[in-house]
């Protein structure tokens, strides 16, 4: 037994040390992202490929990617200016577009694959957003900069807020007709909204306020930021909120009260990278390949008609929002990836008893062609767009 | 290509460029936005001229030719709105100041036009370091010799506009102690610094460019980073040593000063230039880059020291009618505020960092000042 025990310890370590390995050669040899070769190795080591990866779902890997996705979320809610709607009223019509554009769309498509009605609409509140964790990495990994690489970022945040509102509505609605009671149901969804943006926001006051009557420059911020992270996703996970909401609001508020991160600090160090190493490995390796193929019909139909949707709408007011057609092309483009943000979106809601994950087979499909095809597809985008500078993270 | 033929122009008339810092508003560092601002402002009537730099975090403005300081001030306010209103539609914040405070040289991507690409492999990384942001202004010259007569009747005036405008006491994170840093960048060009002393424009041409071209060291005059050079094709002189300001106003306010500077030296009330004015140019030079208008000018002639300061307030004094004759007095009521009292933006900039605590600070302040959306420095 013992022997065994040992061998749990260092099944972890071992593939993150296996997946870093892929990445880096992924990356040198072929010039792929590296978080693409992550989900490769994860998918490929996890129990249900026969690997030697155990269901992650319940050990601390999940809760140590939540982190690392909260850290994730929180960079990006810190490069969001929300001004930007308010001078770019166009900005905001695309998001609005595309986020529902995507959402009504799929879920058409869920309905012609005969998927019951609730879990249609989760797979299209779902299929809304892009997974910021991608977006996030590539940009930071190409060092890339322009309007496709900020209309992205500012996309996925917009998109991820409208995907998690539309997700709890869905569930309070799932509860309501499955019996749960009105107000179980009004409170799984709208006020975990409310309450968590609300701890997010907070956060975003306090820790700013703090640091400015601690006083002593930019340094230390990355750190009472990562530690502030992990405190507001630990909470609202303790009190079934929703860490993706409050560290996305956390970061945001956190830009807004403009206490400065220095580019040096982006991804959160060594930490951050890390962290998301892990993240990666873990998303795939929840992934059974036997779902996958079974949901693999609905998964393309899905894929394909998000991409198409995102694509008209942000092609399809280029022009109008200061963009040139080619851009919005690469804009919509780059919006593709959605696994991390799904899987843990779905993952956080198992407390509420609904195991979606097991419902939604379809979306396992679309999870593993996704994160690992949709890095490249974002990155492919940046870079046809002249937005990378091609360096290495020095 | 040999020399163009001196093209002459309008006494006395101004054009000013300014090559200006596009920023991301989020975290302050040089924004790669050139070319999508350019495509933005492509599809509407541009108030000036407005052109890709060497990388694609800058971007340069020209205004139109102008006789007067009211005129050339009103077309540089219309010209910031236009570019403040692009680039809030596209989320790039746009500065001046002579220097970015932090950025990274080797992060800057090269523009990708004929000309930068061959600059890039011929410097290196100068090519990258020389992202720096400066002002020029063109003073128009009725005849090639009237040009090679002002360009070197200004040497000893040259550090008044380095001290004026200096913007850049900031690069890549720290404060170089230096009020203009961004000419430390310039002078590690080969072909920087002073113009060969000939006030012949027949021999400038046949003594000296020709050679240079035929040695294969030039092309043509863009190749030569002086202080003040000719431009043949538009019948000007180009004073290049000004960082740009953080304001418009100041811009105008500084080629107002120029503008009455050089009626009053084609006056001729001053002695005519010579070769041993240039003796104490350098050190000159220095001390305006690194003190500012607390810096000593050495008087090429009399020997005598005084502060830049002292210098530019006693010229004020002297070419004061000249600004009333061509209507500039309040550019020179500007000028006479920064030197009397105010200091230049360099001070303002390092006061920024003390308030703020952090060169993005510096960054926040420079916006703001470029919008006019904040107090007046005072």
């Amino acid at each position: 037994m013992s022997d065994l025990a040992a061998l749990g310890e260092i099944v972890w370590p071992s593939s993150l040390a296996l997946a870093w390995l892929a990445g880096e050669i992924g990356h040198r040899w072929l010039g792929l992202p590296r978080i693409s070769s992550y989900g490769v190795v994860g998918f490929l080591l996890a129990s249900a490929q026969g690997g030697f990866l155990p269901d992650p779902r319940d050990g601390p890997a999940a809760w140590l990617a939540d982190v690392a996705f909260g850290l994730i979320l929180f960079e990006l809610g810190y490069r969001i200016n929300l001004n930007w709607l308010r001078t770019n009223p166009w900005l905001a019509v695309t998001s609005l577009v595309e986020a529902g554009g995507s959402f009504v769309a799929v879920f058409f498509v869920a309905q012609r694959f005969s998927v019951a009605p609730v879990p249609a609409l989760l797979l299209a509140a779902l299929a809304m957003s892009t997974s910021p964790a991608a977006v996030v990495r590539v940009t930071n990994e190409l060092h890339s900069s322009g309007q496709v690489t900020e209309r992205t970022l500012h996309l996925s945040a917009f998109n991820c807020v409208l995907a998690v509102i539309a997700f709890k509505i869905v569930v309070g609605y799932g509860l309501l007709v499955s019996d749960g009671g009105i107000l179980r149901a009004l409170w799984s969804s709208l006020a975990v909204l409310a309450v968590s943006a609300g701890l997010g926001a907070a956060f975003g006051v306090a820790v700013p306020g703090l640091l400015r009557m601690l006083g002593g420059g930019e340094r230390n911020a990355t750190l009472a930021f990562a530690a502030a992270v992990i405190v507001a996703t630990a909470l609202s996970h303790a009190l079934q909120f929703s860490p993706l909401l409050a560290t996305l609001a956390f970061g945001i508020v956190a830009r807004h009260r403009r206490v400065v991160l220095s580019p040096a600090q982006r991804n959160f160090g060594a930490l951050g990278d890390l962290l998301t190493l892990l993240l990666f490995v873990f998303v795939a390796a929840t992934i059974d390949w036997r779902h996958a193929v079974e949901g693999a019909g609905l998964a393309l139909a899905v894929i394909a008609v998000r991409v198409v949707v995102k694509t008209s709408a942000t092609t399809l007011f280029a022009r109008a929002s200061g963009l040139s057609w080619r851009k919005g092309v690469l804009t919509g483009l780059a919006l593709t990836p959605l696994s991390v943000f799904a899987i843990l979106l779905l993952e956080q809601s198992r407390y509420l008893g609904l195991d979606l994950l097991d419902e939604l087979k379809a979306i396992m499909g679309m999870v593993l062609l996704l994160e690992v095809i949709a890095p490249i597809i974002t990155q492919r985008a940046l870079i046809r767009a002249g937005e990378a500078t091609g360096r290495e993270e020095d | 290509m040999p020399l163009e033929p001196f093209k002459a122009s309008g006494s006395l008339t101004l054009g000013v460029e300014l090559e200006l810092q596009l920023v991301n508003p989020t975290d302050f560092d040089l924004s790669a936005a050139a070319s999508d601002m350019l495509h933005l402002l492509a599809r509407a009537p541009f108030p000036g001229d407005v052109k890709p730099e060497i990388t694609e975090s800058m971007i340069e403005v020209a205004t139109g030719v102008h006789r007067e300081y009211g005129a050339l001030l009103a077309q540089l306010r219309v010209i910031r709105d236009a570019l403040v209103a692009a680039g809030d539609r596209i989320n790039v914040a746009v500065c001046g100041g002579g220097t970015h405070p932090f950025q990274r040289w080797f992060r800057q991507r090269i523009h990708s036009a004929q000309r930068f690409r061959e600059l890039s492999s011929l410097y290196g990384y100068l090519a990258k370091q020389f992202t720096v942001f400066g002002q020029h202004v063109h003073v128009g010259c009725e005849s090639a010799d009237e040009a090679l007569f002002l360009l070197h009747a200004l040497n000893r005036y040259v550090p008044h506009f380095i001290a004026l405008s200096a913007s850049s006491p900031y690069s890549q994170g720290v404060d170089t102690l230096f009020d203009s840093a961004r000419l430390n960048s310039v002078f590690a060009f080969p072909l920087s610094g002073r113009a060969p002393f000939l006030l012949d424009w027949k021999e400038f041409e046949e003594n000296y460019f020709a050679r240079m071209e035929a040695s294969g060291v030039v092309k043509s005059m863009k190749d030569f980073y002086w202080d003040i050079r000719p431009k043949p094709e538009f019948g000007t002189i180009e004073l290049r040593v000004c960082d740009t300001p953080l304001t418009v106003e100041r811009a105008a306010a500084l080629a107002g000063y120029l503008q009455a500077l050089c009626r009053h030296l084609l006056s001729r009330a001053e002695p005519p230039p010579v070769e041993e004015d240039y003796f104490v140019y350098n050190y000159n030079r220095f001390q305006a880059c690194r003190f500012g208008l607390e810096g000593i000018l050495v008087h090429p002639r009399t020997h005598e020291s005084s502060t830049l300061r002292e210098d530019i307030l006693a010229t004020l004094r002297r070419i004061q009618p000249h600004a009333a004759t061509l209507g500039s007095e309040e550019a020179l009521v500007e000028i006479h505020r920064v030197a009397a009292h105010a200091g230049n933006d360099a001070g303002d900039l390092r006061r920024r960092h003390a308030e703020a605590g952090s060169v993005e600070g510096v960054v926040d302040a420079a916006v703001r000042r470029f919008r006019s959306i904040e107090r007046k420095s005072s």
